[in-house]
């Protein structure tokens, strides 16, 4: 049975779409507007062009909603809509890749919410519905995950209880599926929506101590520039005129306290901003679902299934990790950067947590187990630290230029000094990057100021690339970089092993081509996403075994090893078209250190 | 080549223009023709060297590609993430009758494999090849 929007979502339509033209129209009245040709009558004729404009936009909006109509089907999510043109689209359920519900003050107080669905597909939102109720807002999102697991896991019988016989609407949703693959389905009485949802479990609740400490670690950089578009617009005449009149000892003072002052303003703006976006932050999880919930003003409710999870990305800097706090970025495939407007989209993100406890999530989002990360080659530290000292000298390079031109208030060789500071840098560069393989995951870190680690399950992986620049291939170190189809990745922020060793790299690899292969394998096997499998375990251990032994002088052993871990009868890695081992055609020159 | 050639050819229009209308004393007459020579020459190299490190092989459940001069890139593009496959064609492939078959995946740097060069007919070939495969290994969710 197809259903429609929330009858109050037309006086909100109405409201939001006629604000501006309201505003408008009352700035031009009070502003004495005089139409030609009309004389004194024109106010009323624009009373009545406004009158019309209401009736036609609350026809319109009136009929939008009413021509607005959605079903959720077993296994497609149909919406058709428009009024003047009309659309109508099949959604496959299992395609979705998040649910979210967004509500701001006003939508709240109407109880209506927007719910946006996420595919993979384009860098927009596939489809929104504004507005439903909340009630019925939650409910989507309930029946969603629960067609979808009934959907995927059509095994998942021995989660089947009978009370799904609830008399609710959601239940009707349900019954409409095959009732033996239909999973549990119990009454939450916490949610209180009267719908069914599977146990729910904390996972994460951000306290107040660590939203004071988001928000004081906030500062809005736009602020400043929205200040001096203001001051360059509204008050170019005022300014000149007060600048050239004060005295220069003043000027200064009014410079520093101006500065300060900007500065303090974007540090609220800042603070404000976060703590209005992450207010009671929580994130649960819910069957096979993490749901989180955030935001003071605007409230954010989204879920995201286990299975369409990409990458985690942990991020922290110098302080978080003196004072053992970190960030959780969790990418799906559905989101673009920087779409949704502000916030980078709505994608789930622990914004500050203690590190034990960021790391306890990890585990319990994807089994990484213990990582010990393998460090690129010595030969790459003395590249940073060449790199580093090459700034340095540019520095100062720079200095003794520009003391030739003007002269400077300090001598030229200042710059020279930060060499001890390049030498820590390269060394720190060097110790903070690293790779790991796990049984089903890649793990790399980079960074020193922005340290980001990254997760990435073998099954996510979309390509491999291995990318050697001239300076590399001199030392014979390369960069494999592990595509996937996470949201964040677009800005050159993919998982990296940098600076490995070049034997190791082609040694990566085909590792990660085969382990992809086999988590694909497991995946069809029956299990979703990550699936444990004995035999795939033990697998995996092998070939981590033999990636381990990895180095520069039996790089060719280990490649053989993994050939015969991946000649297993069930997936063949590498065919016959690929003889003699697929070592990948070798420069010799890229080996030579 | 032909790319080479063109960027070599703005090159030295503009310093033509610059000769022309700007004409700084410290210009020699015949700089324009230095700027072409030199930088066609440059291109000229590159694109021989390029196309010497230019290679791709269909492997039984990968596409393997290797490219780059200056940064050797080697590309493992596994057949059950393949979205879907283009052959292209721009002008000057056209005229030298080449075309380039396009590999999309739905990794973030979706349209980055291309396999240029190829003879329209083996572009096509290979667009089939790849289908054919990509199918083969189709996963439920590629995504």
């Amino acid at each position: 049975m197809p259903r429609s929007l929330s009858p109050l979502s037309v006086p909100y339509r109405v409201l939001q779409r006629g604000g501006g033209i309201a505003v408008a129209v009352v700035f031009a009245m009070s502003g004495g507007f005089d139409l030609p040709g009309v004389g004194p009558a024109g106010p009323l004729l624009l009373f009545a062009i406004a009158g019309v404009a209401a009736l036609g936009l609350i026809g319109y909006e009136t009929a939008y909603v009413r021509r607005f109509a959605y079903e959720l089907g077993d296994d497609t999510l149909d919406i058709d809509s428009g009024v003047v043109s009309r659309r109508s689209r099949e959604i496959p359920i299992r395609r979705i890749q998040n649910v979210d519900i967004s509500r701001n003050v006003l939508q709240r107080l109407f109880g209506i919410a927007v719910v946006s669905f996420e595919t993979a597909g384009g860098g927009d939102t596939e489809a929104r519905l504004r507005f439903v109720s909340f009630e019925e807002a939650k409910r989507l999102q309930a029946a969603l995950g629960r067609l979808k697991r009934a959907n995927t896991e059509s095994d998942d019988g021995e989660r089947d209880t009978d009370d799904a016989s609830d008399t609710d609407d959601a239940s009707d949703t349900a019954g409409d599926t095959d009732p033996g693959a239909t999973p549990a389905a119990r009454p939450a009485g916490s949610t209180g929506g009267g719908f069914d949802t599977p146990p729910v479990t904390e996972l994460f609740a951000l306290d107040r101590t660590e939203l004071a400490l988001v928000g004081a670690l906030s500062i809005d950089f736009r602020v400043p520039g929205v200040l001096f578009l203001l001051v360059s617009t509204v008050g170019s005449t005022v300014v000149p005129a007060y600048l050239l009149a004060t005295s220069g000892v003043a000027l200064a003072v009014g410079a520093a306290v101006v500065l300060v002052g900007v500065a303090l303003l974007s540090w609220v703006v800042g603070a404000a901003a976060a703590i209005a976006q992450y207010y009671d932050f929580r994130l649960v999880r819910s069957g096979d679902e993490l749901q989180y919930e955030r935001g003071l003003l605007q409230r954010y409710d989204g879920s995201i299934p286990f299975d369409k999870i990409q990458t985690l990305t942990v991020s922290d800097n110098p302080l978080k990790r003196y004072f053992d706090y970190a960030t959780l970025y969790i990418e799906t495939a559905g989101y673009a950067p920087g779409g949704g407007g502000g916030s980078r989209g709505s994608e789930a993100a622990v914004p500050l947590a203690e590190r034990d406890h960021v790391l306890d999530l990890i585990e319990e989002l994807e089994p990484v187990g213990d990582v010990e990360f393998e460090r690129p080659p010595k030969r790459a530290r003395r590249r940073y630290l060449v790199r580093y000292l090459l700034v340095v000298g540019v520095l100062t390079g720079a200095a003794y230029a520009a003391d030739a031109a003007v002269s400077l208030p300090f001598p030229p060789w200042l710059p020279a000094f930060l060499a001890p500071l390049a030498v820590w840098f390269a060394h720190a560069t060097w110790k903070h990057r690293g790779h790991w393989l796990g049984d089903h995951h890649v793990v790399t870190r980079n960074g020193v100021l922005r340290r980001r680690t990254k997760v990435v399950p073998y099954y996510r992986i979309q390509t491999v690339i291995d990318a050697r620049t001239v300076f590399q291939r001199r030392l014979g170190l390369a960069t494999v970089t592990v595509d996937t189809a996470g949201s964040l990745s677009l800005g050159g922020q993919d998982a990296a092993a940098v600076d490995i060793s070049g034997p190791r790299a082609d040694g990566l690899r085909d590792e990660l081509e085969a382990r992809l292969d086999r988590a694909v394998d497991a995946y069809r096997a029956g299990r979703a996403g990550i699936g444990v499998d004995d035999d795939y375990d033990a697998d995996a251990a092998d070939a981590t075994d033999a990636a381990d032994a990895t180095d520069a002088a039996d790089a060719t052993d280990a490649v053989d090893a993994t050939d015969a871990t991946s000649a297993e009868p069930e997936s063949p890695a590498h065919g016959p078209d690929d003889p003699g081992g697929d070592d990948p055609p070798d420069d010799p020159s890229d080996v030579t250190g | 080549m032909g790319r080479a050639m063109l960027t070599a050819a703005i090159l030295a229009g503009v310093a033509v223009g610059i000769q022309r209308f700007i004409a700084p004393p410290w210009v020699p007459e015949w700089a324009p023709v230095a700027v072409f020579v030199g930088f066609a020459g440059l291109g000229v190299v590159l694109a021989v060297l390029r196309y010497r490190v230019w290679r791709f092989e269909v492997y039984d459940d990968s596409l393997y590609l290797e490219r780059g001069v200056l940064t050797r890139v080697r590309t493992v593009v596994p057949f059950v993430r393949i979205q879907h496959v283009d052959t292209s064609r721009s002008p000057i492939e056209r005229l030298v009758g080449l075309a380039s078959t396009v590999v999309y995946t739905a990794g973030s740097r979706g349209a980055d494999v291309s396999v240029p060069g190829l003879e329209a007919g083996d572009a096509d070939d290979l667009r089939e090849r790849l289908k054919r495969l990509a199918i083969r290994s189709e996963s439920e969710d590629a995504v």
